[in-house]
C-alpha cells in the first residue's frame, strides 16, 4: 500500500479529500495511444501502431517534457492509453527513464494501464526497475460470452495468468477495471464477475457502467435497435456492486471506484480535488500554470505542435477562481467522502450564492445529499443522479 | 354621374361555392383588369386568405359595364368576409348595397353560410338575386338546388340564373340583372351628407383608408367631415375609387363606393358601420345599424422565448393597425412570463392574428386555452365580466355564472344526423328545431354555449359527417351555467397557463385528461412529481411522475473534466429553457403540447 501525501501518516484513515486540500500535490499522466484492437466500447483516442511509431511517440514525449519544464515534487504518475502495456519492455523502459530524468524526486504513486495479454514478466520487470509501484488491469469481466460482446481478445485465463504475474513481480498495488450493464448481461453474471474480482484479492477496484459513447461500435449497435439501455437494470447493477464490495472490505470512495482503506488512487482524487496535472503525450489533458487543456487526438499533430513548441493547446479553459470552485463541488460530490463548501469558498477566494444554500437544503429534504457541519456528501440515491445534481449546481454557480 | 346608373352590389356565398372566381370573372369582362393581369383570386390580397381560400378583409371595386342597350352603367362591387367571426363586417358590407348576389354551389345545395347569409341580406332589405354556380359540373343537381330555392329559402327558382365563373357560362345574364334588377341608390334624398365606413385599412405613407358608401351629399377634399358615433372631426385628403387599384378623383357623390383618406393616423380610430358627415352641417341621424364590435374570444399570447416579448408587442402593434377589432393588453403568468391578453371576434381571426404574427413577424407564440367572456354575479357586489380563469373569484363568492351562447343552423346528412345530435349534447347544446332540406339531408337549429365550440365542434362535425356537414351561427343571449374553474397543480402549486373554465360535469373528465398529458410529457426530476387537477380546492384528478432513477456516468478522470463539464454545461442549458414552477423544470415544448392537445 503506498501512501500518496506525507502529511497522512499520522491521521488513521484519513478521508482523501481532506488531505488533498491541504498538500498541493501535481500528478503527471502520459497517455499512450497504442492498442492492438479497438475494443467496441472505447472512445479514447488510440491508434495501431505503425513501424517506427513507437520511437516517434517516445521522441515526442522526450520534446514534450522538455516543454512543460517540471520543477517541483511530482506526487503522482500515471500511464493511460491505450494500451501502455503494449510498448515493448526497451520502449518502457525509455518512457520511464525520460521521466525520471525530470522529476526532482520519485513518485509516490505510479500507476500503468495494462490489458491482460499485454502483461509479460519482461515488462513487469522494466516497470518495477523503473519505480512503478502500481498496476491498472483492464478485466472488464469474468464472462467469455461478455469479454466477447465488449470485443475483448483476452480469454478469461489470461487475466489469472495477468495477475498472478503482477504479485510475482512484486507490485504494492492493483486494480482491476470491470464494466457492468453489458447489453446482455444479467444480475447473476454480474454477481459472479464481482466474486471472482475480490477473490483475486486486489487492493483496488473500478467498476464502470457501460456507456454509449460516440464513435464507437456499440454506439452504434445502440442507434441500430441492435442493443437497447435499460435504466432499472443499471440501477441495479450499481447497488450489487455498493453491497457486495463493500462486503469484501472495498470501500467505495468515488462514483466508480472501490479500494481498501488507504489504497485509493491518489492520481484521481488528485483530479477531483481541482488540484494540478500535467499531460503528456497526445490527447493528454492538463490542468496547470491557470490553464486547463488538451493534446491534439493524433500523433502526427500531437507531433507538429510539439515542433511548433506548443503543447494543450486544445480546448483551452481559463482557471478561474468561480470555474474551481464550481468543479471542485461538482466533482468532489462524486466522492463519497464529500466536499467542504465552506472550504472550498476560502481556498478558492469566492462567495457562493444564496441559492447554492437553498439548493442543498431541498436536497437533503429529497434524500439526496447529507451534511455534516461544512461537509456535504450525496446519499446512495443522490449518486445515481449526480450529474443532474451537477448540472443544478453549474446553473446557480454560472 | 346619375344615380339611376349606379349600382352597389355584393356576392354572398357559403365558402367554396365559387365566390371569388366568380368575382374575378366580372371584373375580366367589364375589362376593369385583363386576363394577364389577373391572376388567381385577385380582389383577396393577403396571403393567408389565398391559401386558406377565404377573404378575411372586404376590397370594393367599381365596374363600367354596358347593357344590351348600350346603356352605360357604374357597378361597385363590395366583396364580403366569407367567415362568421366577421359576420359584423358583412353586415355593413351588405349595407353599403342594394342587391346581393347569392351564390350557391350546383352540386353542393343550399348550405348553412347560404342560409345565414340569404337571411342577413333579407334583413337589411337588399334585392337579392340567386345564381347557381358550377352548372357545368357533372355533379350539378339543379332540380335539387332550385327545389331548395323555394323550399328554405322561399326564392322563385325562376329567378335563378344559371352560371359557371369557371367557364364564363351566364356572366351576361348577371351583369344584365345587376343592371335591371336591383334598384338604383337609396336614401340619396337625405338633406345632409351621410356615407358609411364599411372597412378601413392602413397604408404605411396615407396612414388610414377608409371604405365608403357615399349615400348623400358628396365628399370632397379639403372638407372638414365628423365620424359620428364619437364625433371625432377629420379632414379629407385624398378620394377616389377602386378600379381595382385605387384611382384619384376629386369627389364622391351619392350612391358612389371609393375610399376616402383624413388625417387620421389609426385605424383603431375608425369604427366600422360608424357615419361620415360633414362637420359644417352635419347629419341629424347617423345610418342604422352601427354597433360597436365587441371581441368574443379570449387567449394569452406568450412568446416561446421570453425575450421575444418587444418582438411580440410590436408585432401586435402593427397588427392593429389594420385590424381594429384585435385588441391585446399585457399580463404575465407565473408559468410563460410576460405576453398578452388579445380578444377576437372569434376563433378563425384567433388563428389568422397568431400566423400573421408566426410568419410575417417571425415570432414564436404559444397560446394559452381560448376563453369566452363570462359573467359572474358576485354576493352582495354585482357582476363583473371574466375573460381570464385566472381572475375567477373565490366560488364562495359567487352567486351565478352566466356564459354566452350561439344560435348555430347545422346542416347535416340525413344517416350522420344521430351523431350529430350526440355531439350537440355532449358540447352541452340544444336542439331546437329539425327540418328537412331534401332527401338525404336536414338542417339543425340549435342553441349552444359558445365555449364549447371554441375548439374542436367543427372539426367534430366535418369528420363525423364525413366533410358534409356545415355551420354558420350568430351570438345569443347569456345563460346561467353551473361552471367551475379548473385548475392545474404541479408538484401543488397551481400552473396558471392550464387553468380554464368548465363546466362542472366536464370538470373530471378533463382534469384527468390534462394530468394524464402532463405525467407523459413532464420530464421526471429529482423528486417525485404530483400532477393534480382541482375544483375549489378540492382535487378531482391525480397522476404521478416517478424520481429520476439515474443520470450519472462512471468515467471521470482528468482528460474528462473537460467533455464533463460541457456535457452539464449542456444539460444546464436545456434547463434556463424551461419555466420554472415552484421546484419544477417545465419545458416550454410541454405547455405548447399540452395547450395544443386542447
Amino acid at each position: 500500500m503506498t501512501s500518496f501525501c506525507t502529511t497522512t501518516a499520522a491521521r488513521p484513515a484519513p478521508e482523501p479529500s481532506v488531505v488533498l486540500a491541504d498538500c498541493r500535490p501535481l500528478g503527471i499522466y502520459v497517455h499512450v495511444p497504442f492498442c492492438s484492437s479497438t475494443c467496441d466500447f472505447c472512445a479514447f483516442y488510440q491508434e495501431t501502431p505503425a513501424r517506427g511509431d513507437f520511437d516517434r511517440y517516445l521522441d515526442g514525449v522526450e520534446r514534450e517534457l522538455e516543454l512543460a519544464a517540471i520543477d517541483e515534487p511530482v506526487a503522482t504518475v500515471f500511464w493511460g492509453g491505450g494500451t501502455p502495456g503494449l510498448l515493448p519492455p526497451s520502449a518502457l523502459r525509455r518512457l520511464g527513464e525520460l521521466l525520471r530524468a525530470r522529476l526532482p524526486s520519485p513518485p509516490a504513486e505510479w500507476t500503468v494501464e495494462m490489458t491482460p495479454s499485454s502483461v509479460k514478466e519482461e515488462k513487469l520487470a522494466a516497470l518495477r526497475e523503473i519505480g512503478v509501484t502500481r498496476i491498472s488491469l483492464g478485466a472488464q469481466s469474468f464472462q467469455p460470452r461478455l469479454l466477447e460482446a465488449l470485443g475483448r481478445l483476452h480469454p478469461r485465463e489470461r487475466i489469472f495468468e495477468a495477475v498472478d504475474k503482477i504479485r510475482r513481480a512484486g507490485f504494492a498495488s492493483l486494480n482491476l477495471d470491470l464494466i457492468f450493464s453489458i447489453p446482455g448481461q444479467s444480475l447473476d453474471e454480474w454477481r459472479a464477475d464481482l466474486d471472482e474480482a475480490t477473490a483475486l484479492g486486489p487492493d483496488h477496484l473500478s467498476t464502470y457502467c457501460l456507456t454509449f459513447e460516440e464513435d464507437t461500435a456499440l454506439y452504434v449497435k445502440l442507434s441500430q435497435g441492435r442493443v437497447s439501455m435499460d435504466m432499472e437494470k443499471e440501477v441495479s447493477f450499481l447497488r450489487e456492486a455498493e453491497c457486495r464490495l463493500a462486503a469484501a472490505g472495498y470501500r467505495q470512495y468515488e462514483i466508480s471506484n472501490y479500494a481498501r482503506p488507504g489504497a485509493e488512487c491518489a492520481h484521481n482524487l488528485n483530479t477531483w480535488g481541482m488540484h494540478r496535472w500535467i499531460g503528456i503525450g497526445p490527447a493528454a489533458a492538463s490542468q496547470d500554470r491557470g490553464w486547463r487543456g488538451a493534446n491534439p487526438a493524433g500523433l502526427d499533430l500531437w507531433l507538429d505542435k510539439l515542433a511548433a513548441g506548443e503543447r494543450a493547446g486544445e480546448d483551452r479553459v481559463l482557471l478561474t477562481p468561480d470555474l474551481l470552485a464550481a468543479d471542485s463541488l461538482v466533482f468532489g460530490l462524486r466522492m463519497n467522502a464529500g466536499v467542504e463548501v465552506g472550504r472550498v469558498a476560502a481556498r478558492f477566494g469566492v462567495l457562493f450564492p444564496d441559492d447554492l444554500e437553498r439548493r442543498l437544503r431541498e436536497w437533503e429534504g429529497d434524500d439526496l445529499l447529507e451534511r455534516d457541519g461544512d461537509r456535504i456528501k450525496l446519499t446512495a440515491g443522490g449518486r445515481l443522479v449526480a450529474d443532474r445534481l451537477g448540472a443544478e449546481l453549474l446553473e446557480i454557480l454560472g | 354621374m346619375d344615380l339611376k346608373h349606379i349600382r352597389n352590389f355584393c356576392i354572398i356565398a357559403h365558402v367554396d361555392h365559387g365566390k371569388t372566381t366568380l368575382s374575378d370573372r366580372l371584373l375580366e369582362h367589364t375589362a376593369t383588369v385583363t386576363q394577364r393581369e389577373l391572376k388567381a383570386q385577385h380582389l383577396d390580397s393577403m396571403d393567408l386568405e389565398r391559401e386558406r381560400g377565404i377573404t378575411i378583409k372586404c376590397h370594393p371595386v367599381s365596374m363600367i359595364y354596358r347593357d344590351k342597350e348600350g346603356e352605360k352603367y357604374f357597378l361597385n362591387l363590395i366583396d364580403t368576409p366569407g367567415h362568421v367571426d366577421f359576420s359584423y363586417e358583412v353586415s355593413r358590407s351588405l349595407a353599403a348595397c342594394e342587391g346581393a348576389l347569392l351564390l350557391i354551389d350546383a352540386s353542393q345545395g343550399v348550405e348553412a353560410q347560404t342560409v345565414a347569409n340569404a337571411q342577413l341580406a333579407f334583413n337589411q332589405n337588399l334585392k337579392v338575386i340567386p345564381v347557381i354556380n358550377k352548372i357545368d359540373l357533372p355533379s350539378a343537381n339543379l332540380e335539387m338546388v332550385t327545389r331548395q330555392l323555394e323550399d328554405i329559402l322561399a326564392i322563385p327558382a325562376e329567378e335563378a340564373i344559371l352560371a359557371s365563373g369557371k367557364s364564363g357560362i351566364g356572366i351576361d345574364e348577371i351583369f344584365e340583372a345587376v343592371a335591371h334588377r336591383l334598384p338604383s341608390p337609396r336614401l340619396a334624398d337625405y338633406p345632409a351628407t351621410r356615407a358609411l365606413v364599411f372597412d378601413c385599412n392602413f397604408d404605411t405613407y396615407k396612414g388610414v383608408i377608409c371604405y365608403v358608401r357615399v349615400f348623400s351629399g358628396t365628399i370632397r377634399v379639403g372638407q372638414h367631415m365628423l365620424m359620428m358615433s364619437d364625433k371625432v372631426k377629420m379632414e379629407v385628403k385624398e378620394v377616389g375609387f377602386f378600379s381595382p387599384a385605387p384611382v384619384k378623383t376629386h369627389e364622391l357623390g351619392p350612391g358612389r363606393v371609393g375610399y376616402v383618406v383624413t388625417n387620421i393616423k389609426s385605424v383603431a380610430d375608425i369604427k366600422i358601420g360608424d357615419t361620415i358627415t360633414g362637420a359644417d352641417k352635419p347629419a341629424a341621424e347617423m345610418l342604422p345599424g352601427y354597433k360597436e364590435v365587441r371581441p368574443m374570444v379570449f387567449s394569452g399570447i406568450y412568446p416561446i422565448d421570453t425575450s421575444d416579448y418587444e418582438k411580440l408587442k410590436a408585432s401586435l402593434s402593427r397588427l392593429r393597425l389594420n385590424d381594429a377589432s384585435l385588441i391585446y393588453q399585457s399580463e404575465s403568468s407565473v408559468a410563460l412570463g410576460f405576453g398578452f391578453r388579445c380578444g377576437f371576434l372569434g376563433l378563425l381571426h384567433m388563428e389568422i392574428v397568431q400566423e400573421r404574427i408566426r410568419r410575417e413577424y417571425d415570432v414564436d407564440i404559444i397560446l394559452t386555452y381560448p376563453s369566452v367572456i363570462y359573467r359572474v354575479v358576485q354576493a352582495g357586489q354585482g357582476s363583473i365580466e371574466i375573460d381570464n380563469p385566472v381572475h375567477m373569484p373565490d366560488p364562495s363568492h359567487i352567486d351565478e355564472i352566466l356564459e354566452p351562447t350561439i344560435r348555430a343552423i347545422i346542416h347535416t346528412p340525413v344517416d350522420s344526423v344521430g351523431d350529430v345530435l350526440s355531439l350537440i349534447m355532449d358540447k352541452r347544446g340544444i336542439c331546437e328545431h329539425t327540418e328537412t332540406l331534401d332527401e338525404t339531408r336536414l338542417m339543425l337549429r340549435c342553441v349552444l354555449p359558445l365555449n364549447e365550440i371554441l375548439v374542436d365542434f367543427y372539426d367534430r362535425l366535418k369528420s363525423i359527417t364525413h366533410g358534409y356537414g356545415s355551420m354558420d351561427y350568430e351570438l345569443a343571449e347569456y345563460q346561467p351555467s353551473d361552471l367551475v374553474k379548473l385548475d392545474i397543480l404541479v408538484n401543488s402549486e397551481p400552473v396558471d397557463a392550464f387553468s380554464s373554465i368548465v363546466h362542472r360535469s366536464k370538470a373530471e373528465h378533463k382534469g384527468r385528461a390534462l394530468c394524464a398529458k402532463l405525467a407523459e410529457i413532464i420530464p421526471q426530476q429529482l423528486f417525485k412529481i404530483p400532477v393534480q387537477a382541482a375544483v375549489g380546492g378540492k382535487v378531482v384528478a391525480r397522476e404521478t411522475i416517478s424520481a429520476l432513477r439515474k443520470d450519472v456516468t462512471a468515467k471521470c478522470y482528468g482528460g474528462d473534466i473537460t467533455r464533463k463539464r460541457k456535457l452539464l454545461e449542456k444539460q444546464k442549458e436545456g434547463k434556463k429553457r424551461m419555466k420554472q414552477v415552484g421546484r419544477v423544470s417545465i419545458p416550454q415544448e410541454a405547455f405548447v403540447q399540452v395547450l395544443r392537445a386542447q
